[in-house]
């Protein structure tokens, strides 16, 4: 299962050293053709010290438009807070079923905004009870290094204190989380490629009503 | 009769057993083929049936798999399973209940047992399980197990196989709860029994009997359900002993005798070996309306059996029955009763066998009064020649001896008597002569007056004819002395007669018109006869009986004669020698010579 990031394996295990400084770039690929993920989540979690408390900058929010969420998929740290205003025309029940955070939010207007705190770490898929076709996820993160890949599969992470971290990259598709164990000295490459195996994408293809989305 | 060998006196039964075994045969073998044909027809249309059922039956299963799934489907987007799902602890009880709710909407049909519900974590973990009217125990769910395990690995949004869940057999679903999709919160598994409920239905519309057996190779080898009576169903387990034949063939098997075209099909269950499922058909259910006809087709050919039983007899009779009334009256005929006529009123060869029959008869009856007449008429030697030979005109040159014998002054004699006596007196006398000629072998050529002419070696040839003339000579002479004596005490005049004898060769034949015909012979050795007799009356020979020299030539033993001398016979150069029979005086004068 793809929706958890606890119990990971250590698999693959690397001593890499990154250099600390200007943060950490990372660029994500597939395993079968090479081409840029977009989307993955890099978090590094610090190995050698505490983790630091998130600061009140850890909110995130994932709006309701054209019948979909966006981002498809957000990022925070645990304990963070995810805002969900409703920018569209018609109602919206968000729901979770997923371990990390059970929750909902029944029916609720245009222009209304809810949030819902994610206090354990994990994958939180949400969707919609009324649009099926509604699919968004919350990596919730132990730590507050992290960052989502662009459309050119890259992602830097914030500057990293010197020190071994845990490197974790995870995407929607990815049958599996990318473990790695990395050093982060001033002195080193900046740039690390990792390549992680995608599942075929799923998701349920809106029939186009002309207002809808690019896919 | 030999045993083994039929054989028929009479032509009346043989025509009928000819013409009744023509006909069974026929119809035999018309019902035989007829019987043969509907057989394989049958076997053939249960074949194609029992290979629908499967397909039906494949079908049916299909449907259910596909409702299945496609309730499951609804299910998993139910707004109420998701929040209880949602609830931290998870409320067990009312998940259950809701399923069970579920259950009750998912029956397949009215009669149709609810489907068995259960909702399994994405952990294959058991989260809650309806089994309404099911005997189901959580430790019986491995199979859901099994499968959610298949379709998670090759990620599929829908699974199903066949299995035993608490020992009877079930298809099986499962299908992801996506919560959103692809995101697997959770497996629904449905199941629904393929039991007595399922093979009725399948029998309702096939009328095909369905019987599901668990693995030949199973301990627990046994019938799971059958549309069957039990003890026949039963019987299907000893019929497959490794669960390995052919499949898609059909084969005839006897279930309590009763013989079944045949069906088997495996049915592959999860992590189990396959069990079996037998579709049949009765043959004898089959051929029901054929065997009816079948039937039909026996009474008509019993009947026309029966017809034909009839119309044999009544040919046979018709064929019979004149031959035998032809056989009896030709015994009748035979004995020579030719009064009745055979009667025979029908047109046919029969009538024409008949009629010409009547006129045989009556040509046998003319030709016999004919014989009868001539008899009388003609002796009947000269009869039975005339009869034998085609009559015709002319002779042959023979041997004969002639007898000439006629009655001295009878002619004086008769003119002082009436008519009638005289002829009284003529035809005794004649009567009593032709009696000793005809005795003797002679022939009365004829009666001339008083005289008799007979002839001896014709028409038949006979060399002791001479001794058998001179024999009748004598006897006719003591006749006549006999026969004076009765006239003499009846007080009538006595008679007295001379006899000439002569052999000669002359023409023996039928002499006289087309019309009318006398055998008689001609020549001059018959003059002579004639001649001899007259000489009896010269008192000088003192003899009745004269006989020639050519006569006495051909006698075998001569007896004793005296010769009388020589006589000139007209138009012969050469006298001929006469003589008398015996010494002089041996026969007394035959009349008081005047």
């Amino acid at each position: 299962m793809r929706a958890c990031l606890i119990p990971l394996l250590f698999a693959g295990c690397l001593g890499l050293t990154v250099r600390a400084a200007e943060g950490v770039r990372i660029i994500v690929r597939t395993t079968l053709d090479g081409k840029p993920v977009a989307d993955a989540v890099v978090s590094a979690t610090p190995l050698d010290h505490p983790v630091p408390t998130p600061g009140p900058g850890n909110t995130a929010e994932i709006e309701q438009k054209n019948q979909e969420f966006s981002p498809y998929v957000t990022v925070i740290q645990v304990g963070g807070k995810v805002i969900f205003p409703n920018h569209d025309t018609v109602q919206h029940h968000i729901y979770s079923l997923s371990k990390p955070k059970r929750f909902e939010i029944p029916l609720y207007q245009a222009g209304a905004s809810e949030s819902v705190v994610f206090d354990r770490p994990g994958i939180v898929a949400i969707g919609c009870n009324i649009h099926d076709w509604m699919v968004a996820y919350i990596a919730v993160v132990p730590t507050p290094f992290f960052a989502k890949t662009d459309d050119t599969g890259a992602a830097t992470l914030p500057s990293l204190s010197p020190g071994r971290y845990r490197l974790e990259i995870w995407h929607p598709r990815a049958a599996a989380p990318v473990v790695q164990e990395i050093s982060s000295a001033p002195e080193n490459a900046t740039v690390l490629e990792v390549k992680v195996a995608l599942k075929p994408d799923k998701r349920i293809r809106r029939a186009p009503t002309g207002k809808g989305t690019d896919y | 009769m030999k045993p083994g060998r039929l054989q028929f006196r009479r032509f009346r039964t043989r025509l009928v057993c000819l013409l009744l075994g023509l006909v069974a045969a026929m119809l035999g073998t018309v019902y035989l083929l007829i019987s043969s044909a509907n057989e394989r027809n049958a076997i053939e249309h249960i074949d194609q049936n029992l290979k629908i059922g499967a397909r039906l039956f494949q079908k049916n299963l299909d449907e259910r798999i596909d409702y299945l799934s496609g309730s499951a489907k609804v299910m998993s987007n139910d707004y109420q399973i998701r929040k209880l799902i949602m609830q931290d602890p998870l409320d067990r009880e009312t998940l259950r209940s809701n399923l069970d709710s579920y259950a009750d909407r998912l029956r397949f049909n009215a009669k149709a047992l609810p489907p068995v519900i259960t909702l399994f974590s994405p952990e294959r973990e058991i989260l809650a399980l309806s089994i309404r009217n099911q005997r189901l125990d959580r430790e019986h769910l491995g199979p859901f197990q099994d499968l959610i395990r298949l379709a998670a690995d090759a990620d599929m949004e829908k699974a199903s196989g066949y299995s035993y869940l608490g020992g009877k057999l079930h298809v099986l679903v499962v299908v992801p709860l996506y919560a959103p999709y692809p995101n697997i919160a959770g497996w629904f598994g449905l199941a629904y029994p393929i039991d007595q409920a399922f093979a009725d239905s399948i029998k309702n519309t096939t009328l095909l009997e369905l019987t599901f057996a668990s693995n030949a190779a199973e301990p627990d080898h046994r019938i799971l359900s059958s549309t069957l009576p039990p003890r026949t169903a039963h019987e299907i387990l000893a019929l497959r002993p490794t669960g390995n034949n052919a499949a898609g063939t059909s084969q005839i098997v006897l279930l309590q005798g009763e013989p079944y075209v045949t069906l088997f099909q495996p049915l592959d269950l999860l992590e189990e070996a396959p069990a079996t499922i037998a579709l049949q058909r009765s043959l004898h259910t089959e051929l029901a309306p054929a065997r009816a006809l079948e039937k039909t087709v026996l009474g008509i050919s019993l009947a026309a059996l029966a017809a034909a039983a009839l119309a044999a007899v009544w040919i046979a009779r018709g064929v019979s029955q004149p031959l035998l009334q032809l056989a009896a009256h030709t015994k009748v005929v035979a004995t020579g009763d030719y009064t009745k006529p055979i009667t025979l009123p029908r047109t046919d060869e029969f009538g024409q066998l008949a009629t010409a029959f009547n006129q045989m008869t009556a040509g046998l009856a003319e030709r016999d009064r004919v014989r009868d007449l001539l008899g009388k008429v003609v002796s009947p030697e000269i009869a039975t020649q005339l009869l034998r030979s085609d009559l015709q005109l002319g002779g042959e040159e023979r041997e004969v001896t002639i007898l000439f014998c006629d009655l001295r002054n009878f002619t004086g004699m008769s003119e002082q008597m009436n008519p009638i006596d005289v002829l009284s007196l003529l035809n005794r006398y004649l009567d009593r002569m032709s009696t000793i000629i005809e005795r003797h072998g002679g022939v009365i050529d004829k009666y001339i007056g008083d005289a008799i002419m007979a002839l001896f070696g014709a028409p038949v040839s006979d060399p002791a004819a001479p001794g058998k003339a001179i024999a009748a000579a004598r006897e006719m002479a003591r006749a006549l002395q006999g026969l004076n004596r009765e006239f003499a005490t009846e007080g009538r005049p006595t008679l007295a007669f001379g006899i000439g004898i002569n052999t000669a060769r002359v023409v023996a034949g039928n002499m006289g018109s087309r019309t009318r015909l006398n055998y008689t012979v001609i020549g001059d050795g018959v003059n002579l006869a004639s001649r001899l007799e007259s000489l009896t009356k010269d008192p000088a020979y003192d003899t009745p009986i004269i006989i020639s020299e050519a006569t006495l030539r051909s006698l075998l033993n001569p007896p004793l004669v005296r010769e009388l001398g020589e006589v000139q016979v007209k138009g012969k150069a050469a006298a001929v020698k006469i003589y008398a029979l015996g010494a002089k005086g041996e026969s007394q004068p035959p009349y008081p010579v005047s």
